[in-house]
């Protein structure tokens, strides 16, 4: 059972309640009760950040996930959608040999965690608080966060360039 | 065992479900979904490894915010890309996707 600064049920909780929610988003056949498990699974990955002592992250997580992209892929999904009345045939010859390559990496994935020597890991938590995080944000990371506001400006003016419809040119 | 441990291993079995998805199906939009539960568990390994570790000055903490913001710019170029595709091929299917093939 972990340990922490929380009870171990809440970790497994938030363990089963993730892992069966991503496995309803590779799994179901409509697409659309996928994006649904998906929104799901990313608020059981927002409850794990407030468990890991990170309320900032927990919260952008709710704000940018739960909210916005969800609400793009669901958008697009509804803009796409072309299965009615027949389903796509989910196993297909890829499906074997997906699932053995993702075990045979959830295998070597879990055998170099637990063997691996992190460092001076403890129970008490040393995630930076809200004050630290806002110092570290607007001094030390400063020109990476400028940087990203421009990253977003470029894919928000990409998206609208590649989404519209283009005129009939003349 | 510390409970850093078991949290790996809760990001690593996640991720390899969205690597499943990746491979196996064939619906861009799902694919596009898997790549956000794989970049999930990526940056819920950084979240616990900075809570449990700490050190590098709260790089973990901070590289999953950017990474989360990233994200969005990457679904959002990602999906318009997709419904542009869409527009020309009427079909969201990968294995239709064989332009370029010689």
């Amino acid at each position: 059972m972990p340990g922490g600064d929380f009870h171990p049920w809440y970790f497994v909780i938030v363990a089963v309640w993730v892992l069966v929610c991503g496995l309803g988003v590779v799994l179901f056949r409509r697409i659309m009760y996928s994006a649904v498990s998906m929104v799901f699974c990313f608020l059981g990955v927002a409850f794990a950040y407030a468990l890991l002592n990170s309320p900032l992250v927990a919260i952008i997580q709710i704000l940018v996930y739960v909210g916005a992209i969800s609400i793009v892929v669901i958008f697009a999904i509804m803009l796409t959608e072309v299965q009615s009345g027949k389903l796509e045939l989910f196993f297909n010859r890829q499906t074997a040999v997906a699932a053995v390559a993702a075990l045979l990496g959830a295998a070597i994935l879990a055998a170099v965690s637990l063997s691996a020597n992190i460092g001076r890991i403890t129970d008490a938590s040393k995630a930076p608080g809200l004050r630290e995080l806002s110092n570290l944000i607007f001094a030390r990371y400063v020109f990476p966060f400028e940087l990203v506001s421009l990253v977003l400006v470029a894919a928000m003016i990409g998206a609208i360039v590649l989404a519209t419809r283009e005129r009939e040119r003349t | 065992m510390n409970a850093l441990y078991w949290w790996l291993l809760l990001a690593f079995l996640l991720f390899c479900i969205g690597a499943f998805g990746v491979l196996a199906r064939r619906n861009v939009i799902l694919v596009v979904m898997s790549l956000e539960v794989m970049l999930n568990a990526v940056n819920l390994a950084l979240v616990a490894t900075a809570n449990f570790r700490g050190g590098a000055r709260g790089a973990g903490t901070m590289f999953a915010l950017f990474i989360i913001v990233l994200a969005a710019a990457e679904v959002t170029i990602g999906l318009a890309i997709v419904i542009a595709n869409y527009r020309n091929r009427r079909t969201v299917q990968t294995d239709t996707y064989d332009e370029l093939k010689g």
